[in-house]
């Protein structure tokens, strides 16, 4: 051993002052980065037949806004462009698209056959200089050409940040018109860019709150139809709507979903109290989770069905709990000053987005689900009822200006607090729900 | 022009706060000057009718006030319940419904709740002064339907109410 | 000498067969692969699509708007899968020595950072009677799109964009140094912290930049080459794993390496902390984890880059190591964003000294996102 200690510092010795060192890998760490949005660019998709330019353009434009709204990626415009693409197959000239600093590059192919369409795709790394994930075709028919585009989004923003899109998804909402005083409110249906905007309901009676269910398929809402608020659920394929509960004399609204698309939670106010009730609607039995004479509104089940995360006032201020589905002892986890209202569990279960109200201002915020890590995203006059995209990463609210002039408008975040930017709607609009990402 | 509008505003909330009265409640409901129980020396359905609605509202006064987050009733609200209570007492064809209302500074459902709280503490109260409960509905409106639209504590001490709606007769 | 030789020979032959094998082992095939269209089936997108079609007659009237009747979605030929014949592009790779400077031609981004947050900042002075002080808002970091280790403010409009801040560099400036003429470039505007709307409003005492999250690392002052030898090596001890001994081992293996290697480019004196340092913050400067997945920000990548020798990567050359802490796709796009800063920032070259090549003309560089998750 000592042996060779000494045989080793011998030839340490030797090999320092005499000898090159042979170099191992220079090994370093990187632990700081930029955080920006990658730059991408999606040059008009190439027309494969005759009369097919205009879809091109109009689909590469979708995708392009797609990618860009989501705060994660930075168009670069066409005007940039050194070299165009005329060829879906042809080799792309990488080179040119570096020298423009585009590092991912969309490049599609559109056939336009009477009522039929057919998308291709592919998506490419541009400085290592290949694909990243294979190129993908989509058929279907012209009238559905924005979901084509928003599929497509989908794919490169799943491939580029590994997890999966949004964008082929739709919101139901709120929208509103008419002054303050007397609004008229209606439900309307929309992708979730404020393309399509469908209305659901006339505005001849108070709508709120609609709510998806987890396929999509249906909608809960209360409405005060009968004069009274009763929640209805209503059928998004055919429109067909029917009231859910009809007692007398009690006021039924806030409905959720579970997970199971069956049971659905809500508050009920009797007399000067409000609590949380279950009902299977298929058979229409109700079980009481709550008994408290507090407030207990605004109930959002976790992705998992197994708990529900809630607001209530028990405390002298609205507080958020959690509490086992089917009632039972609520655990506290809101403690920071001032009120917390609306949580809404994220789909993929680990956080809960809220309304905070706190000095004169709301906000939309997150917190973990033990209450710990909050995180206000926004801050105004009246910031509300926040929703997540289906991936868990952006968060749709409702914001109201303030005074009589006062509108409201639907507003996104992502859930860093970066990106904050309006959703057109053809009126103004609230309480938006978001749909889960179509099949 | 802003106070103008302000007040078309004002005037179109309170025509309202007759208007909201739902239609699925029983019977035809009852607004300013269409109906009036009594004839009589007064132009019938006037303020200076006793029995009249606009006298209800205008002269007994048809709201309570809340502080805010509150369903306390106030000395001054348990004053303007009190004459409520001696006028459905005599005008025993009337029925109403009590809509319970919130600023717009708090969230959707805990002002529904909120307002169906202060709706309950006038009916609790007007019960407690001998009308029977039979009588009295409730309803909650929450922020949806302010009386004033300002964004001032002078309009939210407003718009935190109970307003006792009147309807038609017992027996139709 | 015998025991080193064996000792040596394990090592390079353990090491050789990982760098040949370790591409084998990777989850992502190398993109040259023939690729196919993969096809969705017309029908069934067409009914997806006929699905969506139903709520359409709901007109503004609402309320019970039949169903149109449901546009029978055409049938579509099902020959789909024949698509698959479009011809695998070439890759094109360019190489190395790319001429084209990085960003010129980009005209910086027409204020589209400040353009999202716009709606909100300024409160009519009218309706300002809060408490908040308003006049705060200019000397807060201004939301930026881009979140950097170091904040860097607003960028001259005329400077092209480009992570290393360069001088415009004129002739008549340098005189008689024969120079190229440089064109200004800055950094884009960038915040040390991703800044909310509702962290934004800060009261006055805030109102100073915040100080990068962390000054640069003090790296430990004496760093030889020896330590880092270890990880092959250690695979190779049998009976023990003391300190010393490893050690010895790891000494045995460089001197033996330097014996047995014609050295064919320079090698020079260690590489300084600073040196490494410059490095470090050049790749930095280009790893962009943006649009990185939660999942992908818990994952560590460690990648290995070949330089040649004027300091640029060779692109062909870049493969995953090792991953640690997340899934494998999450991996595979942290490994991507690893390779886009290497390439990316290595294109004009980095800063590394010449004359000592033999030093870094392996690179292995761990991506450790950690401190990047929520700034």
């Amino acid at each position: 051993m000592i042996l060779r200690v000494l045989l080793a510092c011998a030839v340490m010795l030797i090999s320092m002052s005499v000898l090159p060192v042979r170099a191992e890998p220079l090994r370093i760490v990187i632990d700081e980065g930029v955080i920006e949005p990658l730059p991408f660019a999606s040059p008009n998709f190439v027309a494969e037949n005759a009369g097919s330019a205009e879809m091109g353009a109009q689909l590469a434009r979708v995708v392009a806004a797609d990618l860009q709204g989501s705060g994660l990626f930075r168009e670069i415009p066409s005007s940039a462009y050194i070299s165009q693409v005329s060829d879906f197959g042809a080799a792309v000239q990488f080179a040119d698209w570096k020298a423009i600093n585009a590092q991912a590059l969309v490049t599609g192919a559109v056939n336009v056959s009477g009522n039929n369409l057919t998308v291709k795709f592919r998506l490419y790394d541009v400085f290592s200089g290949g694909e990243l994930g294979s190129g993908l075709q989509f058929q279907g028919t012209t009238d559905g050409w924005r979901r084509m585009a928003h599929k497509v989004a989908d794919a490169v923003y799943s491939r580029i940040t590994g997890e999966t899109g949004y964008f082929d998804s739709r919101v139901v909402y709120v929208s509103q018109s008419g002054p303050k005083g007397d609004r008229k409110k209606r439900l309307a249906i929309m992708d979730y860019d404020g393309a399509n905007v469908k209305y659901l309901t006339d505005s001849r009676a108070i709508v709120l709150a609609p709510r998806f269910s987890p396929t999509g398929d249906r909608v809960l809402y209360t409405s005060y139809e009968t004069g009274f608020p009763r929640i209805y659920v209503l059928d998004v394929g055919s429109v067909q709507r029917r009231v859910l509960e009809s007692q007398d004399g009690v006021m039924s609204f806030a409905p959720r979903f579970a997970p199971n698309g069956q049971t659905v939670v809500y508050s009920q106010a009797s007399g000067s109290n409000t609590d949380l009730f279950a009902m299977n609607i298929g058979n229409g039995s109700t079980t009481r989770l709550t008994s408290a004479p507090s407030i207990e509104t605004a109930p959002s089940f976790s992705p998992d069905g197994t708990k529900i995360v809630f607001e209530s006032d028990r405390s002298g201020s609205p507080q958020l709990y959690v509490m086992p589905a089917s009632g039972g002892e609520a655990k506290r986890i809101s403690f920071g000053q001032g009120r917390y209202g609306t949580p809404v569990w994220s789909p993929r279960g680990d956080l809960v987005a809220f309304t905070k109200q706190s000095k004169g201002r709301f906000h939309i915020g997150v917190m973990r689900l033990d209450g710990s890590e909050e995180r206000l995203l926004t801050a105004s006059f009246l910031d509300e009822g926040p929703t997540w995209s289906p991936n868990g990463r952006v968060i749709m609210f409702h914001r109201e200006t303030q005074g009589a002039s006062g509108t409201s408008t639907l507003y996104s975040v992502d859930i860093s607090g970066r990106n904050l930017r309006p959703v057109r709607t053809p009126e103004g609009g609230s309480e938006p729900s978001w749909s889960p990402l179509q099949k | 022009m802003n106070t103008k509008v302000k007040m078309i505003l004002v005037a179109g909330a309170l025509a309202l706060s007759a208007c909201t009265n739902p239609a699925g409640l029983g019977g035809g409901g009852v607004t300013d000057g269409t109906a009036g129980a009594g004839t009589g020396g007064v132009i019938p359905g006037s303020v200076s009718d006793p029995t009249s609605v606009a006298y209800f509202q205008q002269a007994v006064g048809d709201r309570v006030l809340f502080v805010v987050d509150q369903s306390t009733l106030t000395d001054q609200g348990r004053a303007i319940l009190d004459g409520q209570a001696q006028w459905l007492i005599t005008n025993t064809d009337y029925t109403a419904v009590i809509e319970g209302h919130a600023d717009e500074q708090g969230t959707t459902a805990y002002n529904l709740a909120l307002g169906a709280r202060r709706a309950d503490a006038a009916r609790s109260y007007l019960i407690s002064k001998g009308i029977s409960g039979a009588r009295l509905k409730v309803v909650s409106y929450g922020k949806e339907r302010p009386a004033e639209v300002c964004s001032d504590e002078a309009c939210y001490a407003k718009n935190r109410r109970a307003v006792t709606v009147l309807a038609g007769g017992l027996t139709g | 000498m015998d025991v080193g030789q064996v000792i040596s020979g394990t090592g390079h032959v353990a090491l050789i067969g990982w760098v040949l094998l370790g591409g084998v082992f990777q989850s992502e095939p190398l993109p040259i692969e023939a690729t196919e269209v993969s096809v969705i089936s017309g029908a069934d997108f067409a009914a997806l699509i006929a699905g969506q079609d139903a709520p359409s007659s709901a007109t503004d009237v609402a309320q019970p708007a039949q169903p149109d009747p449901v546009d029978d979605a055409p049938d579509v030929p099902q020959t789909s899968d024949s698509v698959a014949e479009t011809p695998v592009p070439q890759a094109v790779e360019t190489p190395p020595a790319d001429q084209v400077p990085d960003v010129t031609e980009l005209a910086p981004p027409p204020e589209a950072d400040v353009d999202d947050v716009a709606p909100e900042l300024p409160t009519p002075p009218a309706e300002t009677a809060v408490l908040v002080p308003e006049q705060a808002e200019e000397a807060v970091p201004l939301p930026s799109d881009r979140v950097a280790p170091d904040p860097v403010a607003q960028p001259d409009p005329e400077a092209a964009l480009d992570p290393v801040q360069q001088d415009a560099v004129t002739e008549s400036d340098t005189g008689e140094t024969p120079q190229e003429t440089q064109e200004a470039t800055a950094p884009e505007a960038a915040s040390d912290q991703i800044v909310t709307e509702a962290e934004k409003p800060a009261a006055a005492p805030n109102a100073s930049l915040r100080p990068p999250s962390r000054p640069s690392r003090p790296v430990p002052a004496a760093q030889t080459p020896q330590p880092e030898t270890q990880p092959q090596t250690q695979t190779t001890q049998d009976d023990n794993s003391s300190d010393t001994d490893a050690a010895v081992q790891a000494a045995l293996d460089a001197a033996l390496n330097a014996t047995n290697d014609t050295p064919t480019a320079p090698s020079g004196p260690p590489m300084s902390a600073g040196e490494k340092d410059a490095l470090r913050v050049a790749v930095s400067s280009c790893w962009n984890v943006g649009s990185l997945s939660s999942d992908a920000l818990q994952t560590t990548v460690t990648v290995s880059v070949a330089m040649s020798q004027d300091g640029k990567p060779i692109a062909s050359s870049v493969r995953m190591l090792s991953s640690e802490g997340g899934t494998a796709s999450a991996a595979k796009q942290a490994y991507e964003t690893a390779r886009r800063a290497i390439i990316r920032c290595g294109a004009r070259g980095f800063p590394l000294p010449a004359d000592k090549y033999d030093q870094w003309k392996e690179i292995e560089m761990t991506f450790n996102p950690e401190r990047m998750r929520i700034k």
